[in-house]
């Protein structure tokens, strides 16, 4: 992506969220105690400072990109097939949202082992066997690492329980 | 207690099987991270955090160091054979090592590396205990003002020399001190964007943060485009580097060394400025300056000796003050914390024996990173064929285990995943995670000195300027604004002079 287009995002983005923590968070889920008589020694101050910060760099890089001159040529994507890439983005992201509410009721071992092996298969790996020996074996090292040498106590969820 | 019994205590506590082998196997695992393409040391130290905590404090901290360490010299090992620096530090290494490595000399390259990378370490920890304890009994007269000022200096810092672009490191840096709000205010204690949930009214988890956001996004950048970091491995070759060559580098070798050492223990600055810096001196002082970019020993000496002299030096601010100089030292004072203590001059007077102690194991790691590092060499080619598509689903389990780990909490895990989402739209959008992090662990303090200075002077500014060492900050704080401020106008007055040559071109 060309820096022209990098400074103009990035600055409406910084501009929006920190509107959005001065005029809804802020406000909202900030609390102080009534009797603070400064406003230098509340709780808001320090979140208001931060988030009035945020719009100034917005607003700087917003008009740093302004001034940037467009590029005559594109900037050649860092992929070969981009769409493919996103497909992949979107998978991984799904995976991840299911892993969730997945860990409770599974248990760390079991969902750990799928989410390596759906990752190895979502990339494509070159070496599938080595990759679903290890999506079997790193879980129970780690399980057996942190459960008995680091006394964690890893969830087992409700099916297969592990010694 | 006097030096010698310091050392003594430190050596006391040290002096075992345990302490050595954590030591030993860190530098291991960190010469092989950093020698993967793709891992980093900052990744490696990361994922290595959630193993310490079985651990005694000091066993920990070594495994840690040790990493810090190997993975800075791992990450010249492909950046010589495959033209992919290991690590940001070293690029520099590229300039002279990949040449050499085309001559059919990468053996003599990563040799040199090897050599002087031992040396600047060496040189590097003996500059942290010269400078360290007596950084931290100047500190001992600091107050909340003079911590305020000094962390709001290494904020300014790290925010302008992170990045290719100051808005871009301050926009990161603010991010990062926004999202260490989270949680119970720390003087009233009334709840700040906990939004009803008592699972964040401790804040978010430092180690969720930090693996989400260096981890993580090499994870994604990865399902993203599955095929980057493939390169062609070139062989080791038949030269060796000798005593000679060894001998004819060491003034480059010393001169960047203490390079490193001096902005190492600036913070924020870090090792690839170091490792640039001396590669420029040395090709200015060199008979054979027509020679570097092209395969010159020297250069890739330089380089080598500039970026490790950095390492331990960055824990001079640490130590001493209780400020990390770089990422890396961020995460070695999250361990710190997570273990119970609190690096800064108070450490000195209360747990001299574990400052003790760390300075003995730095001084061993250079050994151990020499040895490690000679058979690393000449094993490289098997770990370059480790397949990513096989490390990282591992290191995604590892990094779930881990961030489980620490509270025995799997929302820390949904932190984990949203942070690195953030991370790879940082990365995407070349905003650097440095300054984040940073600020994330400097955020807390910097407010609660600020503050703790206002409580104690009634709400009256003057405190932040009562005396020489707060103005002494002030003024750093404000010359190096005025510089990045500078260089940034500098930049842009380049670009704008080249675009319109280039249009008078067309």
């Amino acid at each position: 992506m060309e820096d022209r287009r990098i400074h103009l995002q990035l600055g409406i983005s910084a501009i929006i969220l920190s509107l959005l923590f001065l005029v809804v968070l802020i406000p909202n889920w900030v609390s102080s105690p009534s009797n603070v008589s400064k406003m230098i020694l509340s709780p808001l101050m320090w979140p208001n400072v931060i988030a009035g910060a945020t719009g100034l760099i917005g607003a700087a890089l917003l008009l740093g990109a302004l001034r940037m001159p467009r590029l005559a040529t594109e900037i050649p994507p860092d992929t070969d097939d981009p769409t493919r890439a996103y497909l992949r983005l979107f998978v991984l992201a799904l995976i991840l949202i299911v892993t969730m509410p997945l860990m409770p009721r599974l248990g760390l071992v079991w969902t750990t082992m799928g989410v390596s092996a759906l990752l190895a298969l979502l990339v494509r790996t070159s070496h599938p066997k080595t990759a679903f020996i290890c999506a079997i074996c790193v879980p129970l090292v780690l399980y057996a690492f942190f459960a008995h040498v680091a006394g964690v106590a890893i969830p087992q969820g409700n099916f297969v329980r592990l010694p | 207690m006097s030096f010698v019994d310091n050392v003594m205590a430190g050596l006391a506590l040290v002096a075992n099987i345990e302490s050595f082998l954590a030591l030993f196997i860190g530098v291991a695992v960190g010469t092989v991270a950093g020698a993967i393409p793709g891992m980093s040391a900052t990744m490696a130290v990361a994922l290595t955090l959630p193993f310490t905590f079985a651990m005694a404090p000091i066993t920990g901290i070594l495994l840690l160091l040790g990493v810090y360490k190997g993975g800075i010299f791992g990450g010249s090992i492909p950046a010589i054979l495959i033209r992919t620096p290991g690590t940001p530090a070293s690029s520099a290494t590229i300039l002279d090592g990949y040449p050499l490595a085309e001559k059919g000399q990468a053996g003599k390259a990563l040799g040199m590396a090897l050599w002087a990378s031992c040396t600047a370490d060496l040189i590097s920890n003996l500059s942290l205990i010269l400078f360290a304890g007596w950084l931290a009994s100047f500190a001992l007269s600091f107050g909340p003002p003079e911590f305020f000022t000094l962390i709001l200096f290494s904020l300014t810092i790290i925010a302008g020399v992170s990045g290719d672009s100051l808005l871009r490191g301050a926009l990161s840096a603010l991010l990062g001190l926004m999202l260490a709000t989270i949680g119970l205010d720390l003087i009233y204690g009334t709840n700040r964007f906990t939004f009803g949930s008592p699972t964040l009214m401790g804040g978010l988890n430092f180690i969720a943060v930090l693996i989400g956001l260096f981890a993580l996004p090499e994870i994604i950048a990865m399902v993203w485009n599955p095929k980057a970091h493939e390169g062609k491995t070139r062989t080791l070759g038949k030269n060796w580097v000798t005593f000679a060559d060894y001998k004819a580098s060491f003034r480059t070798i010393v001169r960047g060394s203490f390079i490193g050492v001096f902005l190492g223990s600036i913070p924020g600055i870090g090792a690839a400025p170091a490792a640039f810096l001396s590669y420029s001196e040395a090709r200015r002082k060199s008979p054979n300056k027509a020679n570097f970019g092209k395969g010159e020993l020297e250069g890739v000496a330089a380089a080598e000796a500039g970026n490790n002299g950095v390492a331990g030096a960055t824990l001079i601010p640490l130590l001493a003050l209780g400020v990390p100089g770089d990422v890396i030292t961020a995460i070695i004072l999250g361990a710190f914390m997570i273990h119970g203590l609190q690096p800064g001059p108070i450490m000195f007077v209360m747990n001299a024996d574990i400052i003790y102690g760390l300075f003995i194991g730095l001084i061993v790691s250079s050994v151990f990173l020499f040895i490690i590092g000679t058979v690393a060499i000449k094993g490289f080619k098997y770990v370059a064929d480790i397949p990513r598509g096989v490390l990282f689903p591992a290191v995604m389990v590892l990094c779930i285990y881990g961030v489980f780990a620490v509270n025995n909490n799997l929302f820390d895990v949904g932190v984990m995943f949203v942070m690195g989402g953030v991370g790879y739209l940082m990365m995407r959008y070349k905003v650097p995670s440095a300054p984040f992090l940073i600020a994330f662990i400097l955020g807390p303090l910097l407010e609660d000195n600020f503050r703790q200075a206002m409580l104690m002077s009634n709400s009256s500014p003057a405190i932040l300027f009562r005396g020489p060492i707060t103005w002494f900050f002030w003024l750093l704080t404000a010359i190096t604004v005025f510089a990045i401020a500078r260089a940034g106008f500098k930049t842009i007055r380049n670009a704008r002079a080249a675009d319109a040559e280039a249009e008078e071109i067309q």
